[in-house]
């Protein structure tokens, strides 16, 4: 693959061009409700070339190297159509390299009749719960990404990225109020994530039940503390998609917005983004650029210090690139994404955090999360009240909004209890989905923060 | 299209129908897509990208007893591989609660491909972008403006072991900007598009900036919100996007599996009787436009709502049997083409008639709540107050929360004028509950 991918290169009259080749192999299995409901496997392969010619960029996306020469050449007419500058790309090192993938139980190696086997279980687990659950859903795949990618530079890399997720929920109803709950977790490392999860899924269950019997939480500001799942969402689409420099670069009013030096938070915010930590779901050995990925310090002691970059957004901000141009699949082209991002720990523990809080909500895990930059909407999966730092009952429809600059210089606690997030789910932008992310936080606390929902008293 | 290729692949799928069933499958079908595509992209107002993709894909489900196994895949060589290890699935594989594929049937007649979207040329597109960049920099310079445009070909073949052999070419155009104010940590985001399957009157590069520049006019000065339960005006791109939760109660699936809030609701009226929404598959050049579903069943123009009275729940072949019933012939059980009926005032009409109100166009983080049950919550992302029947300003820091079945079922006034497809009018809602954030 090495030698085709050079030889077509060669056929490059462009500043800059790349190839990404990349196969991948997927079986996707699902229970929904009393039945097995989807079973398929899926092989797929093609790629993408991008030439660059005065700063304008060609792009050509194939499912063939049959003619891969001829569609350099077609993404060099292109560029030259589009480019009217001049071409800057931040150098890096030139790689030649191949990371297989070190998996500890290749999910390859497992029949389909056992996978199947263990989400039928806990498909069970969840419909045996209780009267009240309707519907249940447990869906279980596994895939296999090859990536190959050349540069007109002389790089070339090959490396594997596989991942394995299980994801589950359940519907209660009560006449028409329904409530779903639901968890996932993944892996890129092994088969084995995806088993012994009949607590985890039972418990899932048992909330969706106590949803329907739990009240709407009261709309308002208060003091909120975010469990770790929904505190690595939070700091993933408020502040992570900021800190992407595709939509700084070239944009003079965001820059003056995003200058490194500003305060953001208190002096115990940290916020990383590391695409090199050990074979994590978001983790890549080089990004879809061939750019070694790296730790890169978003805020670091209150202060924004860093972004995500691309060759291009590095080049013209005058940044070092930082392994973030990522692509969703063979046919994308990339663009600046997260890979693991998460708050660090602080010096609190959890016990204390909860204990200054005599009256406020404990927001865990979450349906879903929108930014449009600095307003943002995140709902949390479910929520329980805080009184005098006793968890108390549990509420539903916790949603969150803000403003993300008052927001994170609302954290005044960060616990010690750090966790990263593998789940099903992933990150969407540009129309590429989803992206597998690392997301993560430890138990942080903030305050004023507007609750949605119906103010007592407004209506 | 350079080279058709659905002849070639017809007799590879009549031959994979008998390996199939060679390999124990009771049933198959076999579907294939070849597309093609050039597309470009202004980023910062400037040019940025220009390029092209061509792709092909097939899909195959087997039946073996009553399941189903599916596969995938992009390697023309690997059609027989993929037609065994569905087969090889099948035979542990999903429940199917139908025995064979339906015997072709009369097809309607619509429009998909039209000789005239393939003039739209990659020179023509960019010259559209740079005419909205040029419109939308002349009303304000200093605005972030991205746009982008693409222009498709493709083709479909459909071949069942129920006989089914059917081909359909489409084309299809979109054109769009958006663009981004900033002052300090004030953003404001504005953006519209358009899709159609023929290269007519609706691309229009100069209509798409004028729509986003009176966006942009209305947001000129903020406002406080008006608190409490507040009338709210809908424009068409809104409701679109409110309404899909309603699409996931009438899914039959959905139904069927106990998901949907709709369940046993049949004759109900659950919505305002002015609302009547319907799925019309068979518009001419519409985006949503087909005569034949994916399992060879033919699509039709059917009632769902009627007057706020829920007549319908939709159905693909496999939910059809799962819940004892006929297949609507929709994909995923969802609306192809779904359409609200208009009402008889006019938009400006309605917009007069209001008091105090709100005029959303866009919300923060809906559709990221437990929105099966209808619930929804979000910021106002681009919303205007509305004093004496006119839009004043922006809103800001506005959360709307409420159950959107609640929402529908009180007083609502939908406007005789729809957006371009004609498919979604302006509507106003006599009272959603809003805070401050």
């Amino acid at each position: 693959m090495k030698a085709r991918l050079f030889e077509a290169l060669n056929k490059s009259w462009a500043d800059f061009t790349e190839i990404r080749v990349e196969r991948e192999e997927g079986t996707h299995l699902a229970y929904r409700g009393r039945e097995m409901d989807s079973a398929h496997c899926s092989v797929f392969s093609g790629g993408i070339v991008r030439a660059c010619i005065r700063g304008g960029w060609g792009v050509i996306a194939f499912d063939s190297l049959e003619h891969v020469e001829k569609q350099v050449e077609e993404a060099c007419r292109c560029a030259a159509l589009v480019g009217k500058e001049k071409t800057e790309l931040a150098e890096v090192q030139v790689i030649d390299a191949e990371r297989p993938a070190k998996l500890q139980h290749d999910p390859r190696g497992v029949s389909t009749d056992e996978k199947i086997r263990l989400i039928r279980e806990y498909n069970d687990i969840i419909l045996a719960a209780h009267p009240s659950i309707e519907s249940s859903g447990v869906r279980y795949g596994d895939s296999f990404r090859t990536v190959h990618f050349a540069n007109s530079r002389g790089t070339y890399y090959m490396e594997e990225r596989p991942r394995i997720y299980c994801a589950f929920y359940a519907t209660a109803r009560d006449g028409s109020l329904v409530q779903r709950t639901g968890d996932s977790i993944a892996s890129a490392v092994t088969y084995d994530i995806a088993v012994g999860l009949e607590e985890k899924v039972l418990r899932v269950a048992e909330r969706a039940v106590l949803l329907l019997k739990s009240p709407k939480v009261e709309g308002g500001p208060r003091t909120v503390i975010l469990n770790r799942k929904l505190g690595g969402i939070f700091i993933h689409e408020a502040f992570g998609h900021l800190s992407e420099a595709d939509f700084l670069y070239e944009n003079p009013k965001m820059c003056d917005l995003m200058f490194h030096g500003r305060q953001m938070g208190a002096k115990n915010l940290n916020v990383v983004d590391d695409g090199s930590l050990d074979r994590t779901i978001g983790s890549l050995c080089f990004d879809d650029e061939g750019t070694p990925t790296r730790k890169t310090y978003l805020i670091k002691e209150g202060v924004l210090t860093g972004h995500l970059h691309s060759l291009e957004t590095a080049a013209k901000m005058g940044a070092t690139p930082t392994g973030n141009a990522r692509a969703v699949g063979r046919e994308h082209p990339p663009v600046v994404r997260m890979t693991n991002t998460f708050i660090e720990n602080g010096n609190m523990s959890v016990e204390e955090l909860f204990a200054e809080v005599d009256d406020g909500i404990y927001a865990c895990d979450a349906f879903g999360g929108q930014t449009e930059f600095e307003m943002f909407t995140f709902s949390a999966g479910y929520g329980h009240r805080i009184e005098n730092g006793q968890i108390g009952d549990l509420v539903r429809d916790v949603i969150l909004t803000g403003n993300v600059f008052q927001t994170l210089g609302a954290i005044d606690g960060i616990a010690d209890d750090l966790e990263i997030h593998e789940s099903a789910g992933g990150c969407g932008k540009r129309g590429q989905a989803p992206l597998p992310v690392g997301f993560g936080s430890p138990h942080i606390r903030l305050q004023d923060i507007v609750i949605g929902g119906e103010q007592s008293g407004a209506v | 299209m350079r080279t058709s290729m659905t002849d070639i692949m017809k007799d590879h799928f009549q031959q994979g129908l008998d390996t199939a069933k060679r390999a124990g499958a009771n049933a198959a079908k076999l579907t294939f897509y070849h597309g093609e595509g050039i597309k470009c992209r202004f980023e910062a107002g400037r040019l940025k990208d220009t390029g092209a993709r061509e792709a092909v894909s097939y899909s195959i489900e087997v039946l073996v007893g009553r399941r189903r196994g599916n596969t995938s895949g992009n390697s023309l060589e690997r059609i027989d591989d993929m037609i065994e290890r569905a087969v090889t699935l099948a035979k542990i594989g999903s429940v199917a609660h139908f025995e064979t594929y339906p015997v072709p049937d009369r097809l309607e007649k619509v429009r998909t491909y039209s000789e005239r979207t393939l003039t739209l040329s990659r020179e023509k597109m960019i010259e559209g972008c740079q005419e909205m960049v040029d419109l939308l920099r002349a009303y304000n310079p200093d605005l972030f403006v991205e746009c982008s445009a693409n222009r498709s070909e493709s083709e479909q073949l459909l071949v069942t072991s129920g006989g089914v052999c059917h081909t359909a070419r489409r084309t299809r155009w979109h054109l769009g900007a958006s663009v981004q104010r900033t002052l300090d940590t004030d953003m404001l985001f504005a953006g519209y598009g358009r899709t159609w399957l023929d290269l007519n009157a609706f691309y229009d590069p100069s209509g798409i900036a004028e729509k986003i520049i009176t966006d942009l006019r209305r947001a000129e000065r903020i406002f406080e919100s008006p608190k409490g339960r507040v009338i709210v005006y809908l424009p068409p791109e809104a409701l679109a996007r409110m309404l899909l939760p309603l699409f996931m109660g009438t899914n039959g699936r959905n139904v069927a599996k106990g998901d949907s809030p709709l369940a046993n609701r049949l004759g109900e009226r659950v919505l305002a009787p002015s609302v009547t929404i319907y799925d019309d598959p068979h518009q001419d050049y519409a985006a949503g436009a087909r005569v034949i579903d994916n399992n060879g069943v033919p699509t039709r123009k059917q009632m769902i709502f009627h007057r706020g009275v829920l007549e319908r729940f939709l159905y693909d072949l496999d939910s059809a049997g799962l819940a004892g019933t006929q297949p609507t012939g929709n994909n995923g059980c969802n609306p192809h083409s779904p359409r609200v009926l208009p009402g008889g005032q006019s938009s400006e009409e309605l917009l007069s008639g209001i008091e105090q109100g709100l005029y959303i166009c866009d919300l923060i983080g809906f559709g990221q709540s437990n929105i099966i049950n209808g619930d929804f919550s979000g910021n106002v992302g681009l919303g205007y107050l509305i004093k004496n029947g006119k839009t004043v300003g922006r809103v800001k820091n506005t959360m709307i929360s409420g159950n959107l079945y609640d929402v529908l079922r009180q007083n609502v006034l939908v406007s005789s004028d729809t957006e371009y497809e004609g498919r979604y009018p302006h509507v106003v809602i006599e009272g959603v509950s809003v805070s401050a954030t």
